[in-house]
This record gives C-alpha cells, sequence and structure tokens, in this order.
C-alpha cells in the first residue's frame, strides 16, 4: 500500500514538472474565467434576478469556476493521449507500478493544479462577486467539489482517450460529451429555473452536485442541500476513479 | 566516475556494471534440475493474433543467462510482438512465456522489477530534462540513493552538459544514448532492446553497438534484442534465432548458422562451361556445384559450395582454367544466406 501511495506521488510530481512549464495552461485558465465572468457576468448583473437569492455574477463567477474544474479534468484525458503519442506511456507501463497508483496520481495533480487555480481566481472575483470562504466547512465543501468534478472528467477523458488516438478526435468528442454536461449543470443559471425535461436531466448530471456544492462552499448558496451533494461527490470521486482505472487499464494496445 | 569522466560509453558501462550487485534475487528453479539457474527467458509456442492478423504463430525460445541474444527477421516478423509479450506489455493469445523462470501473465509484477525495455521508438516525456527523467524512472523502481544513480547514468551517457535541457530538444542519438541509461538503471537482470541502431547514424550505431559489447562482456545481465540488421546481429549476438513470420525458423551461435549451410560458395563465370560442373564436383571439399543461367547477356555461372574457401579457391581455379574463367566471386556465408536457405526467400522480400 505505501509502494501504491509513493508511486502516485511519483506520477503526481512528474504531472507537476510538467504543468510548472506549460504556461499556455496557466494563461488560458486564468484568462478564460476572467473574461467570461468580466463580459457576461458583469452585463447579465443588472439584468437578471435569480430565484436563488445570489446576485448573477456571483452565480456566473463560482459557475465558471467550476467550467475550469471540468476542463482541466478533460485536461488530464488529452494528457494520456499525449503520453501515448510521445511513446513515454510505453515507459511507465513497462515499470513495476500499478496502473491504478498511475491513475490516482493524475488525478491528483490535476486536483492540485484546480484547487490553485480555483484559489486565485475566487481571490480575483471576492470584491465584485461575493465570494469569501465561511470557514472550514466551506472549505471542505470546494476541495470535496473539486476533487470529484475532477476525478469524473478525468476519469471521462481517460474513458475517452484510451479509445481514440488523435487529438482532434479526442477534441471533438469530449466537446460533444461536455458541453451539454455543462450547461445543464447550473453553472450558467440555476437548476430550478430550467423547464422540466432538462431539469430531470440535470439531476442525472454529476456535475450539477459539483457545481452546487462549490457554489456553496464560496458564496454559501446552493439549490441542492449540501449535506447531499458531498456524500455523492464523495462516492463520485471513488467510482469515477475505478472507472479510470478500468479504462485505463483494460483496453490492450500494441505497444 | 563523474570527476574524471569516462572516455567512453562502453568503458564507463563495464566498470559500472562491474560496480553493481544483484541484491535480494529470489530464483525460482526448473522442475528437471533443481540446481540448474532459470533461463532469462523461456518462450513456448506463442501464438499472438490482433483480429485476423497473426503476428505470431507458435514462437518458442529459449535464452540463457548472461548472454547477447538477437532476434533477427525482416520488418513485420513478430519481433516487436514478441518483446511486447516478453515484457508484460502485451498478453499472449496462446502459449506462455517466463523471464527468470517467473511467468509473465500471472507474476508480471515480479517480472517489470527485473527487467529494462529499450523501446524501438521514444517512450521518454519529451517536456522532462534528462535528469527529471532519469529521476522519475528511479522513483518508478523505487531505488535508494537516487542522486548518485542518475548522475552515473547522466556521466555514463555523456549528456551531463545537456542534462537541465527538456528531452524535446535532444537529437536521435542522443535520445537513444538516454533511453539505454535509462534502461540499465535499476540495473535489471534482463536487458531487452527493441531494434536499438534503428534510424541511426554510423557514429552513434558505433557508439551504442560498443556500449553493448562492454554489456555482453561484462555478462551480469542477460540482452536480448531484435534487430533486422545481419550485420548488428553478428556484430553484437552470442546467439540468434531467425524469425520469419511469426516463428522462429532457427537458433544457434551465427557461426554455427553459417557452418551449417555447408561452406563458402563461390561462383565462377566461364567461357565455355561445358563439362566444368563435374570436374569441380570431383575436387576435396566441394559439396555442391549448381549451374544458375545468366541473366541478359551475361554468362552461365557456377554455384559452388565449398569448405573453407579461400584456401580451396585455387584449387578450383586450376581445375576450371581450359574452360576460360571470365568472372571469380567468393562469397563468405552470412546471417543472410542463412535466412535464405531457412525461409526460401530473400530478407527483404520477406518484409510485409
Amino acid at each position: 500500500m505505501s509502494a501504491f501511495f509513493a508511486d502516485a506521488a511519483t506520477i503526481f510530481r512528474r504531472e507537476w514538472l510538467r504543468y510548472r512549464r506549460d504556461r499556455a495552461y496557466w494563461v488560458g485558465q486564468l484568462v478564460f474565467p476572467v473574461v467570461v465572468v468580466a463580459f457576461i457576468g458583469l452585463g447579465l448583473n443588472r439584468v437578471v434576478t435569480l430565484p436563488t437569492g445570489a446576485s448573477y455574477l456571483a452565480h456566473l463567477a463560482t459557475g465558471v469556476l467550476a467550467l475550469l474544474v471540468g476542463s482541466g479534468g478533460i485536461g488530464g484525458g488529452v494528457t494520456l493521449i499525449q503520453d501515448r503519442a510521445s511513446g513515454f506511456l510505453r515507459a511507465l507501463l513497462v515499470a513495476p507500478v500499478s496502473r491504478a497508483s498511475l491513475v490516482v496520481g493524475k488525478i491528483a495533480a490535476r486536483v492540485a493544479a484546480s484547487l490553485a487555480l480555483v484559489g486565485v481566481l475566487a481571490a480575483l472575483f471576492a470584491p465584485f462577486a461575493g465570494i469569501g470562504l465561511a470557514g472550514p466547512r466551506a472549505l471542505g465543501a470546494v476541495v470535496l467539489a473539486v476533487a470529484g468534478i475532477t476525478a469524473c472528467f478525468v476519469a471521462l477523458g481517460i474513458v475517452l482517450g484510451s479509445r481514440l488516438r488523435s487529438l482532434e478526435s479526442f477534441r471533438l468528442l469530449s466537446a460533444l460529451v461536455t458541453v451539454p454536461l455543462y450547461f445543464l449543470s447550473g453553472i450558467f443559471y440555476p437548476v430550478s429555473t430550467l423547464p422540466a425535461p432538462s431539469r430531470w436531466l440535470a439531476a442525472a448530471n454529476p456535475l450539477t452536485y459539483g457545481v452546487d456544492l462549490l457554489r456553496y462552499g464560496l458564496i454559501g448558496v446552493s439549490e441542492i442541500p449540501p449535506a447531499r451533494s458531498a456524500l455523492l461527490l464523495a462516492l463520485l470521486t471513488l467510482a469515477a476513479t475505478a472507472v479510470a482505472i478500468r479504462a485505463f487499464d483494460a483496453p490492450e494496445r500494441r505497444a | 566516475m563523474i570527476a574524471g569522466g569516462p572516455a567512453t560509453l562502453a568503458q564507463a558501462l563495464g566498470r559500472r556494471r562491474r560496480a553493481l550487485r544483484c541484491a535480494g534475487v529470489t530464483q525460482s528453479f526448473d522442475a528437471g534440475d533443481p540446481t540448474a539457474p532459470p533461463p532469462a527467458i523461456e518462450a513456448e509456442a506463442l501464438v499472438k493474433r490482433f483480429g485476423d492478423v497473426t503476428a505470431l504463430d507458435g514462437l518458442s525460445l529459449r535464452v540463457a543467462q548472461g548472454i547477447c541474444f538477437g532476434l533477427l527477421g525482416p520488418n513485420g516478423a513478430g519481433k516487436t510482438t514478441a518483446i511486447s509479450i516478453l515484457t508484460t506489455l502485451l498478453r499472449p493469445t496462446a502459449g506462455r512465456a517466463r523471464l527468470l523462470g517467473r511467468d509473465v501473465v500471472a507474476e508480471r509484477a515480479a517480472v517489470r522489477a527485473d527487467l529494462g525495455l529499450v523501446f524501438q521508438e521514444p517512450s521518454l516525456d519529451p517536456e522532462l530534462t534528462a535528469r527529471e527523467q532519469l529521476d522519475l524512472h528511479a522513483r518508478l523502481y523505487h531505488l535508494s540513493d537516487r542522486a548518485r544513480r542518475v548522475g552515473d547514468a547522466l556521466a555514463l551517457s555523456g549528456l551531463e552538459a545537456d542534462s537541465n535541457r527538456p528531452v524535446r530538444g535532444f537529437s536521435g542519438g542522443m535520445k537513444r544514448r538516454l533511453e539505454i541509461v535509462r534502461g540499465l538503471l535499476h540495473a535489471p537482470r534482463v536487458l531487452f532492446l527493441d531494434e536499438p541502431t534503428l534510424g541511426l547514424d554510423v557514429a552513434a550505431r558505433a557508439t551504442i553497438w560498443d556500449a553493448l559489447r562492454a554489456l555482453r562482456r561484462d555478462g551480469r545481465c542477460t540482452l536480448f534484442l531484435t534487430t533486422h540488421s545481419m550485420e548488428e546481429a553478428e556484430a553484437l549476438c552470442d546467439r540468434v534465432a531467425i524469425v520469419d513470420r511469426g516463428r522462429v525458423v532457427v537458433e544457434g551461435t551465427p557461426a554455427a548458422l553459417e557452418a551449417a549451410l555447408g561452406g563458402d560458395v563461390v561462383w565462377l563465370a566461364l567461357e565455355r562451361p561445358e563439362g566444368a560442373a563435374a570436374r569441380l564436383a570431383a575436387l576435396e571439399g566441394v559439396a555442391r556445384v549448381a549451374e544458375e543461367a545468366g541473366r541478359d547477356a551475361s554468362p552461365t555461372r557456377l554455384r559452388v559450395v565449398v569448405a573453407e574457401g579461400p584456401r580451396r579457391l585455387p584449387a578450383l581455379l586450376d581445375a576450371v582454367r581450359a574452360h576460360g574463367v571470365l568472372e571469380v566471386e567468393l562469397q563468405r556465408p552470412t546471417l543472410e544466406h542463412v535466412f535464405l536457405h531457412h525461409t526460401g526467400h530473400v530478407f527483404e522480400d520477406a518484409a510485409r
């Protein structure tokens, strides 16, 4: 078991060495939410009143952070495709390291990167959007939300990534899957304002609970009882990690 | 080693390998002979199918510990598939394989710790530096004294000056050198090399060959390499197995395989070939004489298989002087001929 965590830590380390050099990643991830909040949030803030009681700006700012976490998770799947393309994946697969520790290390690295980004952006939005951590409960909610969303999206990325060989088809297909997930999750407007069929779909969307829990942690507003979201996300994190490990381990490739 | 700086990669490898100790090795034994160490590699009737394609069609091998073994065959013969199965990257469709007595499917975790693999295509993380790459590898193999091992490996790769540059900017030869020292970093008991010099220029190839020769002399690590270069197999390998269409057609030392062909071949083009064949066949040491019609306008040639060709060539020429010798060619047998002999087709044609 200690070898498992040591191996996951090694992978975590390696992912961070890569992130650190990837300036485009940090710039892109930081600029996109700022642009969305500045141009859409500030504009619609005066026009839209939400039944949840939050200002639209606060709603969108927190939603966009969840979006960022989700796309960061998908990025974890992209790194798998990159590792295969560079051949590095084979060097990992022939090492005496469990597949599970590789996947856990990858997910953990993305969770850490996303937490760092959420922290920086939340601080940036705080003066405008009324964001602030109310206490350890709120912090726990943020961490759990980020971990849950990341695990689900990394799993999705690995499921797609282990079947698709080219980055182009991956991008296309992942957009096809994730865009509906984003729109049906309460990122842009509260789930309770959706028409009935969409509301049902949103209830089945794991991201909905992640978005709601993240929002609860950052601005104290939620549509779903936070305890329920938290429990669900904890289970989802484990389930998604298991799915990712299976997807990573299962397909036999011509090495 | 770092202070002095190894004169060559090969010398450094030799020295370093002598300094290494294989600790904590558990050996499983053959049921038949409880005292004998297990062979480094044992493959029994390996079959691997990818859909309709049969990559391996009953490949069997046995490689003793401490030698350099070459798997020789044209592209598409199944060499990479074989290496992938032996290194646990692929599971066989049928058959079984053991590395140092351990099953590559059932005991793959233990097998992975014992082997090193240098891939045909690059398998480095392009964004990491050479040093980070080796350090990562040392961590993946749970090595102690990482800094020393990484430093030694960098020294013997000759890449110290470039150790803090991302591998992305390395040349093919630099990458291959880094891959080889990475493959050796954890002192594997069996090192697999898939086409170790493919795509390298002559100088880079010579460096790699020297390094592999040093490892072979040291004898601590079993080397298993695949190659489609006859020259490489002859230069490096104690034993070779020739594979064609997914199975081993013949196996032995290069010298024995060549000798088994019956000797050297002397080609003679004669002005008046009538009767010369019978005269040659009667000479001592001549195994076979065959006539081969010349292509286009070139004359008919006699193909004479003769033991100790260089020594008997004068006698051969004396015997046919009256027939008017136009051309003489002496061919020593090479693995190329061995391949032709056993498969019935020439090497290049076999590539699918």
